[in-house]
């Protein structure tokens, strides 16, 4: 194959590696974004996505009014980030155009590793599959049941493990391997 | 590729910034309900006739379909009340908080959370005096902050104020429509 990152020009290297360092950081800092804003529990994605929404779906036949005291504390309380049905969709709309391109980014580096065909084949797959699940978790959660929050959670992973699958095989394969050119 | 790196650059672009709290909720309490000691939630929940009535009048719905006020006193006097409203922009959500005399009319704005991306655009403008515009307006009263920064603001923080606006007009047809005409 005319493609092969083993035997890329140095600058072919280069940039490749340039791009998995970048990818790698945007990854650390979307890990610390999770964890500030939606947690890695399903408890607290299921808070995120799930919401109110979840618990009264019908708006009552006349107008009520319900009213409870309220502390200064209970205004300091922690405020649990949620997103509801309008911003998911802003989200949907604004993610998967990115997480497609990341994907093709490193499936383009996939095709140029040294791997059998259906372990390739597997790693695009898993590449752009988990974005779709990742997304599809949280509309789940949303309307069908929180319970899907771990949907969302293992796609999460999967998304991270991918990536570093691709980055060690990628590394070893063009600066470590003793079959490099 | 060519294509690849466009659609990044757009993609880039259209991003959503995580929101950033600008003021916290307690300090835009005591800003907008200076003295209260107490403190009540009063949560309209919307018939969808009247969820219908409130969208068609400021293209806006609250979320889950309840409206919340909350009142403060000082002893047995009212302080007034104040309410927290989300705009949700292509940039992402701005909240305002707008608190209301308890004769009805705007105590004072302040916007309470942003995106990263806005953050610079409020707080210029805030700056410039956008939530001055504000005070003393009343139920059916129309905003004014875009109207009145230009020439002290840049163009984008002259946008967000038009989001504020938007808040604004929300926050006072929900109090105008719902505060004081449903019983609890």
């Amino acid at each position: 194959m005319l493609y092969d990152l083993r035997r890329a020009d140095v600058r072919v290297k280069w940039l490749v590696t340039g791009l998995l360092a970048t990818l790698g950081l945007s990854y650390v800092f979307g890990a610390a974004m999770v964890a500030l804003y939606a947690g890695f529990t399903p408890q607290s994605v299921a808070a995120t996505y799930a919401g109110a929404e979840m618990s009264m779906p019908m708006p009552p036949e006349t107008t009520m009014v319900v009213q409870r005291p309220m502390s200064m504390a209970d205004f300091a309380g922690p405020e649990v980030h949620t997103v509801d049905t309008k911003l998911l969709i802003q989200d949907t709309h604004v993610h998967v155009p990115m997480y497609g391109l990341i994907a093709a980014a490193l499936g383009v580096v996939v095709v140029g590793l040294s791997l059998p065909r259906r372990w390739a084949l597997g790693l695009i797959g898993l590449l752009f599959a988990a974005p779709w699940l990742d997304f599809a978790g949280m509309w789940l959660t949303k309307l069908v049941s929180p319970r899907f929050a771990i949907v969302t959670i293992a796609a999460g992973w999967a998304m991270g493990v991918a990536y570093l699958i691709v980055a060690a095989l990628a590394i070893h394969q063009m600066w470590l391997s003793r079959e490099r050119g | 590729m060519n294509f690849l790196i466009r659609a990044a650059a757009i993609a880039a672009m259209l991003h959503i910034t995580p929101i950033v709290v600008l003021v916290k909720r307690p300090d835009a309490v005591q800003a907008l309900l200076p003295g209260a000691d107490a403190y009540v939630a009063r949560e309209v929940h919307l018939s969808g006739t009247d969820a219908h009535r409130l969208h068609e009048a400021v293209d806006w719905s609250p979320e889950d379909g309840v409206l919340v006020f909350y009142g403060g006193t000082a002893g047995s006097t009212s302080v007034g009340a104040l309410e927290f409203v989300r705009v949700d922009t292509p940039h992402g959500p701005i909240e305002v908080a707008v608190g209301f005399t308890p004769r009805g009319a705007v105590r004072g704005v302040v916007v309470t959370k942003a995106t990263v991306e806005m953050k610079p655009w409020v707080l210029e403008a805030v700056a410039a005096g956008l939530t001055d515009h504000y005070r003393g307006l009343k139920p059916g009263g129309v905003p004014g902050g875009a109207a009145g920064i230009p020439g002290r603001a840049g163009n984008l923080a002259v946008y967000v104020a038009g989001e504020v606006d938007k808040g604004v007009a929300r926050a006072l047809a929900a109090y105008g429509a719902f505060y004081n005409h449903v019983r609890a």
